[in-house]
């Protein structure tokens, strides 16, 4: 082999491995192939007034109705009229019923009736008021309850006129089919047995199907990662999903960190957030792969909701497929998104 | 022997090139392991990959050069990490998992600080776009005659209810239902020139519109369509042996490419829109660069080249009275990037004038009379940063900020989220019994706050306000688009 032919061999092997490992030291931080999203913990899970099963009556003509959704960021929108207000409403499953931006609904509180600021310290409860009507698509409420908060920082982040939280509960009544790839929630009319009252609309094909016990106004869902069975609460609120930071080793062992942040607070409050990927979680038989998760103390969520919760699936789980909740007959179905649909 | 010549060569090489360099993984750097924290770090990282460990993962410059400096004891205020080798030039930092949470951090920061990273800036419409053709499969689907936009969907003729949507009604789902025409669905709406992004939601699915091709990624996962609201029609009479023709300009960059014109009856034409301002432009008419024969207004560009210009949208005229001794009067400002020579003003009776074309939107702006720069002494409204005082114009001011009574003040300021709560920013001008302020806004959220003698205060007039970070509010002001 002549030298100038060693050269040239040494140059093709070193040149792609150089080029190669150039390209990779200039991925931006931002362009780091992860998705990250704020979370979290649902929006607002505290209530001055609700029970569980709230149920406020509504009118609705038609047998059922599809709501078109707008998507802020990763956050789903109703549009609606509150009184004479229009605007929007975030579909928030972690809220309990109607919740109002006290940026428009200040005025309606009466004097005495604001309660201290808040549980978390970015929201709280600031009162509870009555409104006369709420419209939505077809469906109407009247004269029903509701509480008050501020909800100035969603509309900053996301640039829409936010009027409130829409929970769960406003539409126990209904069968609720959410579709977020197609950011459709389709309404429809059921009977005392669950079943829905026009017969020529079929039941939902779901491909898994799941009883939840909870008789509130969340709804928690069992899952399992490394094997162990975990409560989630699912919220389409969540803008990304969590997972508790005090679960068992074995459960935080599967998770891929990508990115970690320390928020400082007032004086030397320091607080960790993880963020990364669930790789062992399934739901029935279902194994889903690189969800992306935030791991955070979870224990404020717990309290408000007074029982144990390990996790939070939100957008990157509602994504999966069509889901359909049926508060009647206490049953959440799933039909995933074949993998060609994705 | 040459093949195992090479293989050998082969082999040295990747085994030089991997002892010498550590690939980077962000992916693969970080897990959680029986509690704990567990970073696996290539000592033999680039200093550019121990910068982006540090930013991606939140660790402290000086715990990481310990790190690398190949301390296997960590000092300091980082006792809590520790270090462990595992392999030659691979070690494992480490801590327990922080699991308490401090319930003074405010979850909202965390929000804001995601979004950072991911570079989302809100679902906001883009008003900088300076100019745009449709493309349409059919021409009929579109029409634009100076405001009033004609959408019309052919087909459909099962559908029960038709919504347009789109960043002119702020993507309602209920403003604008669309008329059944026979087998098809029509709607008019008045549209400023533009840019605007849309869908059609039929029987409550968002839809596409089929017969656009021009469209833009939605953000999720799925397209808006795109349309223009054309406000010129650039056309050249003759050439109609010409193979192809593009009318090119500053709006792109003077890009060869530029817009593909269209042949017609007369030559070539092809309507755009053009966000307003002053534009130099050229026909390329196959690959010989031509100005436009039907328009007289030609100006030179810095290199002696002659080109034409149009203005898009009314001019202002600025003026300047007096200096009539002056030999030459510039005007510069933030809408030509404070160009000292580039608009050399006119000399009339009474001073010195420049008809200019510029977009809506907020300007400063200062004469240079003969080297001398000085605010325009007829325009009371002015804007500071540090020493530096400029005057301040609001071209199609669309919000007057007003405060009344307040008349003993010295200086009242709005301060808010358009200007970046700048404390000096924007002066309001005394009228009357009352302090204002015009500007233009574009459509969306603004919170803001006026400084009145150096006291913040809300707007005492708007029942609109939210909390803000320091608990004491901010006034909530939107504008509709």
């Amino acid at each position: 082999m002549k030298p100038g032919r060693i050269k040239y061999n040494i140059l093709n092997i070193l040149f792609p491995v150089c080029a190669f490992m150039l390209t990779c030291s200039f991925v931006h931080p931002d362009q780091v192939p992860f998705i990250y999203r704020p979370v979290y913990f649902p929006i607002y899970p505290y209530s001055t007034y609700q029970s569980t099963n709230y149920s406020p009556d509504f009118s609705l003509s038609s047998d059922s109705v599809v709501i078109p959704l707008k998507r802020a960021g990763r956050l789903f929108l109703i549009e609606a009229k509150v009184d004479d207000q229009i605007g929007n409403l975030v579909f928030d499953t972690g809220a309990n019923g109607l919740v109002l931006n006290s940026t428009y609904f200040r005025n309606y509180l009466k004097s005495g009736e604001a309660v201290s600021n808040g549980i978390t310290g970015s929201v709280g409860v600031v009162g509870q008021i009555s409104i006369g009507k709420l419209e939505f698509s077809e469906i109407a409420y009247k004269n029903i309850k509701a509480d008050v908060t501020d909800l100035g920082h969603i509309e900053n982040r996301r640039g829409f006129k936010i009027l409130g939280l829409l929970g769960f509960s406003m539409m126990r009544n209904l069968e609720i089919v959410i579709d977020a790839r197609n950011n459709e929630l389709v309404l429809i009319r059921i009977d005392k047995d669950g079943k829905r009252k026009n017969k020529a609309n079929s039941e939902f094909k779901a491909s898994y199907f799941q009883k939840f016990e909870t008789n509130s106004n969340i709804l928690f869902l069992k899952g399992k990662i490394a094997g162990k069975n975990l409560n989630f609460c699912f919220d389409t609120g969540a803008e990304t999903n969590a997972i508790s930071s005090d679960s068992n080793k074995n459960i935080l062992n599967t998770l891929t960190i990508t990115r970690r942040s320390t928020l400082k607070g007032a004086g030397s409050a320091r607080s960790e957030v993880l963020f990364g990927h669930m790789n062992d979680f399934s739901i029935g038989e279902r194994h889903i792969s690189e969800m992306e998760t935030i791991v955070s103390n979870l224990d404020a969520l717990s309290e408000a909701y007074n029982t144990k919760i390990n996790g939070i699936l939100g957008y990157n789980f509602l994504v999966q497929g069509t889901i359909c909740i049926n508060f009647v007959k206490k049953q959440f179905g799933i039909r995933f998104t074949k993998k060609e649909e994705k | 022997m040459k093949t195992i010549v090479r293989f050998t060569l082969l082999f040295i090489g990747l085994f030089y090139i991997t002892s010498t360099q550590a690939q980077f993984s962000p992916d693969k750097i970080c897990r959680i392991e029986n509690g704990h924290l567990v970073f696996a770090i290539n000592l033999k990282w680039s200093l550019r990959d121990q910068k982006e460990l540090m930013q991606l993962f939140d660790l402290d410059s000086t715990l990481i050069a310990q790190v690398f400096s190949g301390k296997s004891i960590i000092t300091g205020e980082y006792g809590g990490w520790k270090v462990k080798k595992v392999k030659p030039n691979i070690v494992e930092l480490s801590k327990p998992v922080d699991s308490k949470n401090d319930k003074n951090i405010k979850i909202n920061d965390l929000f804001l600080e995601i979004d950072e990273w991911r570079n989302f800036g809100g679902n906001t419409e883009d008003v900088s776009v300076v100019y745009g053709v449709n493309d349409f499969k059919l021409s009929y689907v579109f029409t634009y005659n100076k405001i009033k936009a004609q959408f019309y969907l052919p087909a459909f003729k099962t559908a029960g209810k038709i919504f347009l949507s789109g960043s002119f009604n702020g993507w309602s789902t209920a403003l604008n239902p669309m008329k059944r025409v026979k087998d098809s669905w029509i709607t008019d709406i008045n549209l400023k020139p533009g840019k605007y992004t849309y869908k059609f939601i039929i029987d409550g699915k968002w839809t596409e519109d089929p017969n656009n091709n021009l469209r833009e990624d939605d953000g999720a996962d799925g397209h808006n369509s795109v349309v223009y609201c054309c406000n010129h029609l650039f056309k050249l009479n003759g050439y109609k042996g010409a193979r192809n023709v593009v009318v090119t300009g500053n709006f792109c960059n003077w890009n060869p490419d530029g817009i593909s014109m269209h042949k017609t009856d007369d030559g070539w034409s092809v309507p755009v829109y053009l966000r307003n301002g002053t534009y130099a432009y050229k026909f390329i008419t196959d690959e010989q660069w031509i100005t436009d024969p039907g328009n007289p207004i030609v100006r030179k560009d810095g290199d002696g080249n002659l080109n034409s210009l149009i203005g898009i949208g009314e001019p202002y005229l600025f003026k300047l009275d007096g200096y009539s001794k002056a030999r030459e009067v510039v005007l510069t400002g933030s809408f030509n990037g404070w160009n000292h020579a580039e608009l050399v003003m006119d000399k009339t009776e009474k001073g010195w004038q420049l008809p200019y074309v510029i977009a809506p939107g907020n300007y400063e702006y200062k004469f240079i009379v003969d080297g001398d720069w000085i605010t325009d002494p007829a325009n009371p409204i002015t804007t500071q940063s540090g020493d530096q005082i400029n005057s301040f114009i609001a071209l199609k001011a669309n919000h007057l900020f007003e405060l009344n009574k307040f008349q003993k003040a010295k200086s009242v300021i709005v301060s808010g989220s358009f200007n970046g709560w700048n404390t000096q920013g924007y002066k309001m001008t005394r009228q009357g019994e009352k302090w204002i302020l015009p500007l233009f806004l574009a459509p969306g959220k603004y919170t803001y706050k006026f400084i009145v003698d150096g006291t913040w205060i809300l707007d005492p007039d708007n029942s609109l306000y939210e909390q803000n970070e320091y608990n004491t509010n901010n006034s909530v002001l939107w504008i509709e688009p």
